[in-house]
């Protein structure tokens, strides 16, 4: 009998019920969107911030002391450098996952053919790696310098085209040099001279402009430094720091045994930094802070902004959902004046009412659960160019959201409908 | 005259007649104006706010001059080009190189207020110099000449002049400085010190500017100190432009694309109450109908009803909706929004118009009804 009445009243009010779980979609496909995006912002985010190039920085344990600034004049001398072979490693690490991209650096001095002294760089532009794990990855200068104008000919590729034998200038020494793009120049250095053809000359706005970049390869080649590089810049997602990430950074070795788990297991800038000195063999590896503190800072703003964001539409939603509930429900009052003349218990009523309209919202929330699903692709296609990951922790969120707002649309109402007198009602007072 | 008193009584008794039915149209009313008001701010406000933000990333401009030297007269008319509330902050630096322990070491000049507002994501472990004779150094200075911050150091400086002797000065450590740049191998001491070390008058070398503006209106600044000021030309660090200009835009997008999503859906909510309202009053309708009132006069009604309830709901929801786009602006950015006036009759308009519309369609089909059937309650 309740199962019939529950089924008649769908039958014969389904306009109202489908206004109701049209609504309720609404309210869920809203909720659902709303937390996909605010879940998946923080990565979304991270990953656009990228464009600011590298985090981590990698040098040899002695030039950091040391440093460049010191002139130690002849530099194919000065004796540290990191190994080639060990670059790979880097995308084994624990964080490994998080490393989106990095390129080694070899700098070396050489003369051009009218003998002008020249700064020659080696470096990755777009280096493909098929890496243990089976991934593959492009990395390399094409993505951590993507501010570089490239004002003639196009970007060095290294996968095309198999000639070693090519370099990009920057604006700079092209514009002294009078070199453009096409020109074969000729570069001699400590190890012997090459002949370079110049795909392009970019602006980057800097001290690089007075640079010319080669493959790593011909660099060596041009220094005689074979299998060696100067430094390595890394470009990693990282959490923002915290306390423990910055007495970490201090002192690995001050921390608790449970505190280092924790913090090796969080990809904090200065965990990953750790990790990497653990594979490249005499290595420094610190964080590049003007990159990685912005992005901390903007993330966390980011993150806060959509969760105020989120809450506010959730309470909209809750609330048109709350007030369309509860006129319905107020509606019926004829339907139970009449319910209880005929001697039905309040109980009776209630679980009548309750069991409808939690029908409706089942009905409505997984219909708005999967149109949610479809605005967050939405979001995320036309703003970040990428989908958004589905968390399954949203289901539950979303479920509970419904349920409990349906509930307190209905139970006032509920109340004030048994409170009624059916003679009163009946009579259409 | 009387045919309008007449009018203003029936909607506002009616209006007062039933109020809890009301205030529940009212609530969705004022939610809806609330939501639009409030995320229209917040979305016009992200990117002056967000780009405040995007400061941390440092200098976004730097004066240089082709003779070498910038006089601060200089500087101080070029910088009048700026407004003064997009100046974050300005650190001019002329750098020199002293001998510490006889071994060359970059040394900085710069104003150390205009460092720490340029150059937010310095890190110093200790304090920041904030008297003459005191130092701050690299990390990696610190480790070469093992400085701790308290320590005293001496620094000397050679003249070119060869007959003049070498100047000594004591400086003591303040604190010490972690950028992950190159600045680690430098020290930083101030302009006066500076002055008294190297015995020469001080101009700076480089000017670093850090300036809360868009991407083109960077460039519109620095031309215009191009051909204002012609003895120095003020460059854009094009990494930290370009780059600001992309994710901003994003995150922009987002809020926009978030702002539409949930303003459309709660446009819905709004426009299924009024529904439900209008819907209710069939028997009302059946009857002015009886009594022979015209369709248009009924829609009339209904109408100015649904207007005065739009308009009260979109002045309390613009009032709400200005608190909540300024607890989350106070909450993420700990800075005050800008308060938009115009926003508060948009908002009006806005909603009146929606629930316009949304009384609209059930009014139409209520209109429709057969008095008879109604009043007889089928």
């Amino acid at each position: 009998m309740f199962i019939r009445m529950i089924g008649k009243a769908f039958f014969r009010q389904w306009k109202k019920m489908t206004m109701i779980a049209l609504t309720i979609a609404l309210g869920a496909s809203l909720a659902t969107a709303m937390l996909s995006v605010m879940i998946d912002v923080e990565d979304k985010i991270n990953q656009e911030l990228k464009v600011y190039g590298a985090n981590i920085k990698v040098v040899p344990k002695d030039t950091s002391v040391i440093d460049e600034l010191y002139d130690v004049g002849d530099e194919n001398i000065s004796g540290a450098y990191l190994k080639e072979d060990e670059l790979g490693k880097i995308k084994t690490i624990f964080w490994a996952f998080n490393i989106v991209d990095y390129a080694p650096f070899i700098n070396t001095d050489a003369k051009l053919s009218d003998g002008t002294k020249v700064d020659v760089t080696g470096t990755w532009f777009n280096h493909h790696m098929d890496l243990p794990t089976g991934e593959e990855l492009d990395a390399g200068i094409a993505s951590l310098r993507s501010w570089w104008d490239i004002t003639e000919g196009e970007w060095l590729d290294e996968q095309g085209n198999e000639d070693p034998y090519r370099a990009m200038a920057g604006a700079g020494i092209a514009e002294r040099e009078g070199i453009s793009a096409g020109d074969i120049i000729s570069v001699e250095g400590a190890g012997g001279s090459v002949m370079l053809t110049v795909v392009g000359i970019f602006d980057a706005g800097g001290e690089e402009d007075d640079i010319i970049y080669v493959p790593v390869d011909v660099a060596q080649e041009i220094g005689g430094l074979e299998g060696r590089i100067d430094s390595i810049e890394v470009s990693a997602l990282t959490t923002p720091d915290n306390d423990l990430a910055r007495k970490a950074a201090q002192d690995p070795s001050s921390l608790s045994v449970a505190q280092y788990e924790t913090w090796y297991c969080t990809a904090y800038v200065s965990s990953i930094c750790y990790q990497i000195e653990e594979v490249i063999t005499d290595s420094v590896a610190s964080a590049v802070r003007q990159v990685a503190d912005s992005e901390g800072q903007i993330l966390k703003k980011t993150k806060l902004l959509m969760i105020l964001i989120t809450i506010l539409s959730m309470i909209g939603a809750a609330l048109g959902i709350c007030n369309l509930v509860t006129a319905s429900v107020m509606e019926r009052s004829q339907e139970i004046g009449l319910m209880k003349a005929i001697g039905a218990h309040n109980g009776a009523i209630t679980g009548l009412i309750l069991a409808e309209i939690m029908c409706t919202a089942v009905a409505g929330g997984v219909t708005g659960f999967f149109a949610g699903l479809g605005f967050a692709q939405i979001i995320g296609h036309s703003v970040f160019a990428s989908s958004i990951t589905m968390r399954p922790m949203v289901i539950p969120l979303v479920a509970v959201l419904v349920v409990l707002v349906t509930l307190i649309g209905s139970i006032p109402a509920i109340r004030l409908l048994l409170g009624l007198k059916p003679t009163e009602v009946l009579h259409g007072k | 005259m009387k045919k309008r008193k007449m009018y203003i009584r029936m909607i506002t008794a009616s209006l007062l007649r039933r109020r809890t039915r009301m205030i529940i149209a009212l609530l969705a009313i004022t939610i809806g104006a609330m939501i639009l008001s409030g995320l229209v701010t917040i979305y016009i406000d992200v990117p002056r706010q967000m780009g405040a933000q995007f400061r941390n990333y440092g200098a976004n401009m730097i004066f240089t001059s082709a003779e070498g030297d910038i006089s601060p007269e200089d500087v101080r008319t070029a910088v009048s080009v700026i407004p003064s509330e997009k100046l974050v902050g300005l650190a001019p630096y002329r750098y020199e190189t002293v001998r510490i322990n006889d071994r060359p070491v970059m040394a900085a000049a710069t104003d150390m207020e205009g460092a720490k507002a340029a150059s937010p994501f310095w890190a110093v472990d200790g304090e920041w110099p904030e008297e003459g004779g005191q130092i701050m150094i690299g990390k990696n200075v610190a480790a070469t000449y093992n400085l701790k911050p308290g320590k005293k150091m001496t620094c000397s400086y050679l003249p070119e002049q060869e007959d003049v002797m070498d100047n000594y000065m004591d400086f003591t450590v303040t604190g010490i400085l972690d950028t992950g740049g190159k600045e680690e191998d430098y020290v930083y001491m101030s302009f006066e010190d500076m002055e008294e070390l190297t015995g020469e008058s001080t101009a700076y070398d480089i000017c670093e500017l850090s300036v809360s503006a868009a991407a083109d209106e960077l460039e519109t600044i620095s031309q215009t100190i191009n051909s204002s000021a012609p003895s120095l030309t003020a460059r854009l660090i094009k990494r930290v432009t370009q780059s600001e200009t992309t994710v901003l835009s994003k995150l922009q997008a987002l809020v926009l694309l978030v702002t539409v999503v949930v303003l459309a859906l709660t446009m819905i909510c709004v426009g299924t109450t009024m529904t439900a309202v209008v819907a209710e009053r069939r028997k009302e309708i059946g009857l002015r109908k009886a009594l022979g009132a015209g369709n248009a006069s009924i829609v009339g009604e209904f109408m100015g009803e649904g207007m005065i309830l739009g308009a009260a709901g979109g002045l309390l929801g613009s009032v709400f909706g200005f608190i909540f786009a300024q607890s989350v602006s106070m909450n993420v950015f700990n800075s005050s929004i800008i308060l938009m006036p115009w926003l508060v009759p948009v908002t009006i308009a806005a909603s009146i118009l929606v629930t316009g519309l949304a009384c609209l369609i059930p009014i139409k089909s209520a209109t429709k009804v057969d008095p008879a059937l109604v009043l007889k309650g089928e």
